[in-house]
């Protein structure tokens, strides 16, 4: 004891800090494949070591990247990219057109293992016209086509790959992976960390950091210690984590707002939730404000319907905030045939108490919490909420997909587009909450053929005006991630930690 | 003196030995076997399945090629068959979380864990033994009081606890020792940054065994101070210290033995909690992952390998306790 004592001491002092090497923090050990890595660690990484043709600005729309320039055909149906020229792969090899027909091809075969399939399913075919040109062809406009591109396809090098099944690709994709980006890797140590170092021939700005090293830390209490500890840079927290960086004198934090809705999913299916008058009253029974100032700390923005303030070209900030109105709720639901009886208790005709199962995911805070706040605004109006939490796979896999609950607390991460067709659109796979309705069909099946802004814009404002008559879900709040940043950080791209990483060269810190 | 004579003689028989080896051999892979099936039928029987599958943005048409591609769509019995034919042919399959030969993906982070859970085994037994040994002799001493509340303290603190308020008290508060990881990455790290970084999460680890050693090598002592050999050989005017560390130590470690080899399950359970709060490369942490995951082959692989460190574990102290006690030697 005493000699590990000495040890210590001997030590203290010792610098540990080496200095020009930005540390971030990855929840478990990355596959380095874009088309492959559903994963969180994997998605973040990869955002650094394979660009795509375009990347997202701090407005969140989709700027040169790799293309420098693109020709959308008149009819939607092909996009024609200018690459940058002189880029090289992290071997040396020169980057060009072929890796985008390549990666392409990957990413739309069913065989490959491809995980961006669904986000590419209207991609038809890929033409290399020359070195530096490339068209993509598809089978249908597609409006959300440039910002999937600057989302998670990242762009894959067909020289190391071309003979290989991605799948069993095991030293690229565990250990030697080849991109374009402004970091390559230098060790990787499985379970521990990787290290990048900065890319000296990357086509854009000079890297601000010389070596950034993403250690596996998959506890969020190991993280802030660490990040107190001067041992990691940049980390996101929950609300609950606050009271345990604030305060201390080598932490920022940061906001930003996030393309998420959190919300309380009904099963339209389920006769109770059928009705959008119902889904309408439990929207004005819940006081959202006091869940954003209270779980979330004010770290959220009030919601107006489904399409986050985030997406600041598209969310209809002219639109009124759901009110919290307990009596109208009441009234609605005295309207759709509900009746409160001696007990104060909400029954239907037949005397059958309004009571339903809310599920929600066991271990984080932040939706538990939420459930909770639900449950006592449902109890005022009469209504009996059972809060039941379940690990996340179990939720959704034994109860959400069969459609076997009755409402659920849980959110969407989308792309930074409008596009929720796959959510809302009847009859859609991920359109859990069996929600339908003719109008919002239409729009939401327009709004993703339509390439024009402008016009979108007039789409997705129509579509939330139906959502306040028709809610799918009744939206909790839009969250803002919250980034605990050391002191010595100086510059961070004002975007959720995932975009950020896709301008990573713009990291820096303090000598 | 009795003691001596027994130690120097060797085994009675080398065949009585093998005997006893290969029965204990083939109970071993019996063990292995209930081991593997139990688990698969837990494994299965879970809910939610494997989280490859629990993203809520797949479509049908994906879901169906993965569970296709897994061969999750087999009979359970199938599947059970398929994976121990592989198995006994030393394929154990391919993680679904890490796209790896799940024998590999152990094999990188098996060397962490051995560095952690050995120094923490030396740990508690350096300290564990003689603060036990110490305690008895001392018996209703202040040393003796405060020996048995420490390891009284030590046992029923959780581990996931200790480790963040050692954390906090001494890498984030006093800045003396790195909070997480293995080494300082992005830093060419020495012996010595290896060494401070082996420090907390091997004390964590070592204090719940630390603690239970402690209070069963006393209560050995104890028993053993007050047979009637101890009594002779202060009747003939041995040294206190020479009748405690030559003839009692070695007579209480016959049951103590055993108790070590029970440490092994202690630490591999203690390492997933302690793996997790420093950030350490190793199995612990990997079984968490894997089995939150319900990364089917890599749930198997670490259980198995788990299960024949323990059943060794528990050989060695068998064969140790009989090298202590010679009575045993026969049976």
């Amino acid at each position: 004891m005493s000699l590990l004592l000495l040890l210590v001491g001997a030590c203290r002092g010792a610098p540990s800090r080496a200095d020009d090497t930005l540390r971030l923090p990855l929840i478990n050990d990355p596959i380095f494949n874009p088309l492959l890595a559903p994963d969180l660690g994997s998605v973040m990484i990869n955002k650094v070591l394979f660009p795509g043709l375009v990347r997202p600005d701090e407005l969140l729309r989709p700027t040169p990247d790799l293309a420098v320039s693109w020709q959308a055909a008149p009819d939607g149906l092909s996009y024609t990219f200018v690459l940058r020229p002189g880029v090289q792969w992290h071997d040396g090899a020169p980057f060009t057109a072929r890796d985008v027909k390549f990666t392409f091809d990957r990413i739309t075969d069913a065989k490959s293992g491809s995980r961006l399939r669904s986000d590419f399913a209207a991609v038809a075919g890929t033409d290399v016209i020359d070195s530096l040109t490339v068209r993509i062809r598809l089978s249908t406009p597609f409006a959300p086509f440039l910002t999937l591109l600057g989302y998670n396809a990242g762009m894959l090098p067909e020289h190391l790959l071309r003979n290989v099944k991605l799948t069993d690709a095991t030293a690229f994709n565990r250990s030697t992976p080849i991109g374009t980006g402004p970091f390559k890797v230098e060790r990787v140590a499985p379970g521990s960390s990787i290290t990048l170092v900065r890319n000296d021939v990357y086509y854009g700005a000079r890297p601000g950091v010389a070596r950034l090293v993403f250690k596996i830390v998959p506890d969020i209490n190991a993280q802030v210690a660490q990040l107190r500890a001067g041992e990691l840079d940049l980390i996101t927290i929950e609300p609950a984590n606050l009271g345990s960086v604030q305060g201390a004198e080598n932490v920022r934090v940061l906001e930003v707002p996030v393309v998420q809705h959190w919300y309380v999913g009904f099963n339209a299916s389920r006769p109770m939730f059928a009705s959008a008058v119902v889904r309408r009253a439990l929207g004005f029974a819940i006081n959202r404000d006091a869940i954003v100032k209270g779980v979330l700390k004010g770290y959220g923005d009030l919601p107006g319907g489904t399409i986050p303030v985030a997406l600041k070209d598209f969310h209809d900030f002219s639109a009124p905030r759901t009110p919290f109105a307990p009596d109208s709720a009441k009234r609605l639901l005295i309207s759709a045939g509900w009746k409160t009886g001696a007990d104060g208790l909400l029954r239907d005709a037949a005397g059958v108490p309004f009571t339903f199962e809310l599920l929600v995911d066991k271990g984080n805070p932040t939706r538990e919490q939420s459930a909770l706040a639900v449950q006592q605004d449902l109890a005022r109006i009469g209504i009996t909420m059972n809060i039941r939490s379940m690990e996340f796979a179990a939720l959704v896999r034994d109860r959400v997909l069969p459609a076997t609950y009755d409402a659920m607390l849980i959110w969407w991460t989308t792309p930074p587009d409008p596009d929720q067709y796959s959510f809302y659109h009847t009859g859609q796979d991920n359109n859990h909450v069996k929600y339908s309705n003719r109008t919002a069909d239409s729009l939401l099946a327009l709004g993703r053929i339509t390439a024009d802004t402008a016009k979108r814009r007039e789409i997705y404002r129509a579509l939330q005006q139906i959502e306040r008559d028709d809610p799918p879900v009744l939206v909790l709040f839009y969250p803002r991630e919250i980034q605990a940043v050391s002191a010595r950080l100086q510059s961070v791209p004002k975007l959720g930690i995932r975009d950020a990483l896709r301008r990573s060269e713009q990291f820096r810190i303090a000598q | 003196m009795r003691c001596d004579e027994v130690s120097s003689s060797g085994l009675r028989s080398s065949s009585t030995v093998i005997a006893f080896l290969l029965r204990r051999l083939a109970h071993g892979l019996f063990v292995m076997l209930l081991v593997s099936t139990v688990t698969f039928a837990i494994m299965l029987a879970s809910p939610g399945g494997p989280s490859l599958l629990a993203d809520p943005k797949l479509s049908v048409v994906e879901r169906t090629e993965i569970v296709q591609r897994l061969g999750l769509d087999q009979p359970p019995t199938v599947q059970y068959t398929r994976w121990i034919t592989r198995a006994v042919h030393g394929d154990f399959g391919r993680s679904f979380l890490y796209q790896t030969p799940a024998l590999e993906t152990i094999g990188t982070r098996l060397p962490a864990t051995l560095l952690l859970a050995g120094t923490s085994l030396l740990i508690t037994l350096v300290i564990g033994i003689p603060m036990g040994m110490l305690a008895a002799a001392r018996r209703g001493s202040r040393f003796d009081r405060l020996v048995t509340a420490a390891s009284g303290v030590a046992s029923a603190v959780p581990v996931f606890w200790s480790g963040l308020l050692l954390v906090l008290l001494l890498a984030v508060w006093a800045r003396w020792l790195p909070a997480g990881g293995a080494l300082t990455e992005g830093s060419d790290p020495g012996l010595v940054d290896r060494l401070r970084h082996l420090v907390l999460p091997a004390l964590v680890l070592a204090s719940t065994g630390c603690a239970e050693i402690v209070r069963y090598t006393r209560s050995a002592a104890v028993t053993t101070l007050a047979l009637p050999f101890v009594q002779t050989a202060r009747a003939r005017g041995l040294s206190g210290p020479r009748i405690l560390w030559r003839h009692a130590l070695r007579h209480a470690m016959s049951t103590v033995v055993n108790v070590i080899g029970l440490q092994l399950p202690r630490l591999v359970g203690g390492a997933a909690v302690t793996e997790t709060v420093f950030a350490w490369p190793g199995i612990g942490r990997l079984g968490v992952e894997a089995a939150l995951g319900r990364d089917y082959p890599l749930v198997m692989a670490v259980t198995l390998l788990v299960s024949a460190g323990v059943l060794m574990a528990s050989l060695f102290a068998d064969v140790a306790q009989m090298m202590i006690d010679p009575r045993l030697r026969t049976a």
